[in-house]
């Protein structure tokens, strides 16, 4: 049972924030904006290969009915509706005469306040886990622009060896506004670790780690990024303390 | 039993988890101030999956399975997979007996992947109506059991999607897992599966 335990549970933290977004559908009131460039180009569909079938001219109000990645769907006073991308939608106006806040588009510090959700792979290279490859599922939240709070469930393979990890993390990103950005990873968990055949004695069994680390984030994109790094940890053994290393590559995206 | 009260508590710890996950996302939905929260964001899809899987050493068997597509941009998505098939004897089996039998006949496969639309195009199967396609290629890393092993997975994908209507989409999909086994050998060696399946899913 326990077996299958990771798979479900890797599905319903999938399926959460779904259930959220559903919540707001069937909302009367819309966001309207107010067009403040020369004009904006109005699609049939949410993406670049579809035609532009309408202008909206300077001054027009518009009511934002949908969001899909790098697109917004519009409204017009002729009572059409269409797709503008998010990068002309950004340049309007509220009806309060402030700059147009959506979900996606960047004023002041836009990684500040959001939700990601991700994976990594890698492979340990250092410890009693050496040559194992592992892999996690990554949920976090950004409370500061510099700093995010992140929980990870993970697996580790090898030869002779079978496990599973949790842990939570903070991260560290002095310059997130970069598009190749620094960071350090501190953080505590705990892992269940197997040998199979029982015949191996593992100094590591179910013990609680503390580990820290050094990666790269590559910002591809608006919400979309990738992860390099590599990891320190000290296990907590019966008798003394492991330490590991070990390397990851992931994506994880925000919203 | 020692380890089996270990497990209810990496269980139980798992869940709470899951449960912090999940109660803060809601909240956050509600409070939030904005006019920009009545967007509604259609970015999340949920599909199941039918088609064939050529297990490494055994037998091409029907398999079923879910998928949850998060749109992270207009190029890329991640994605997790999971699917299940039943394994019947292999030509081998026939004539030697059964290697394993019970649960561990069952294949069963997840991963998490990320995927990068190629080309995106529009597709006309009728006139006057375009609906968005793409050919996409995926890439990632999950886990596959079969045989009472327990495998580290890489996948390697390619695949074709249409949207039918505005929420539902089609999807036809070729998937390579490779890991290492050692049912058949007394060496652990490199195989792959192989999957092709058709799914569809709902854009919420």
């Amino acid at each position: 049972m326990r077996r299958w335990f990771f798979g479900v549970t890797l599905a319903l933290i999938m399926v959460a924030p779904v259930v959220a977004v559903a919540d707001e559908e069937g909302r009367a009131s819309y966001l309207q904006l107010e067009v403040i460039d020369p004009y904006v180009d109005v699609r049939s569909g949410p993406g670049r290969g579809y035609p532009i079938f309408y202008v909206i001219e300077q001054g027009e109000k518009v009511d934002v009915l949908t969001r899909r990645p790098g697109w917004y769907e519009v409204r017009m006073a002729n009572g059409r509706t269409g797709w503008s991308s998010a990068s002309q939608i950004s340049r309007t106006l509220q009806t309060t005469g402030e700059p147009a806040d959506l979900p996606s588009v960047s004023y002041g510090d836009y990684l500040a306040s959001h939700w990601r959700v991700g994976f990594n792979s890698g492979q340990f290279t250092a410890g009693e886990l050496e040559d194992s490859d592992t892999f996690s599922f990554l949920v976090g939240y950004r409370p500061l622009s510099w700093m995010g709070l992140e929980a990870e469930l993970g697996k580790v393979f090898g030869s002779e060896i079978k496990g599973e990890l949790y842990s939570v993390n903070m991260l560290i990103e002095p310059f997130s506004d970069w598009k190749v950005s620094p960071l350090l990873i501190v953080g505590r968990g705990t892992m269940s670790i197997d040998s199979q055949p029982k015949l191996v004695p593992l100094e590591i069994g179910d013990e609680d780690f503390t580990q820290y680390g050094l990666g790269v984030n590559y910002y591809i994109g608006r919400n979309f990024v990738l992860r390099g790094e590599y990891r320190w940890s000290e296990v907590d053994t019966d008798n003394n303390s492991e330490s590991l290393e070990v390397w990851k590559m992931g994506f994880s995206t925000f919203f | 039993m020692e380890n089996g009260i270990q497990h209810v508590l990496l269980k139980a710890r798992s869940l709470a988890l899951a449960g912090l996950i999940a109660t803060p996302m809601a909240l956050a939905q509600e409070t939030e101030p904005s006019a920009a929260h009545r967007i509604d964001s259609e970015v999340f899809d949920l599909g199941v999956t039918a088609g064939v899987v050529n297990i490494a050493d055994f037998n091409g068997e029907w398999a079923l399975g879910v998928s949850a597509t998060f749109q992270a941009s207009e190029n890329f998505f991640l994605q997790y997979n999971f699917l299940q098939a039943d394994s019947s004897p292999s030509a081998y089996e026939n004539s030697q007996g059964l290697l394993f039998d019970g649960g561990d006949r069952t294949f069963r496969h997840y991963d998490l992947l990320v995927g990068y639309k190629l080309f995106q195009s529009e597709f006309f199967a009728d006139e006057g109506r375009a609906r968005l396609s793409s050919l996409y290629l995926v890439g990632g890393a999950g886990e596959t059991r079969f045989g009472g092993e327990e495998n580290f997975t890489t996948t390697l994908g390619v695949g074709y999607e249409v949207a039918l209507t505005r929420d539902v989409l089609v999807r036809l999909d070729y998937r390579a897992y490779l890991y290492d086994s050692s049912l058949v050998a007394d060496e652990e060696q490199s195989v792959t599966s192989n999957q092709l399946s058709a799914g569809v899913s709902y854009l919420f």
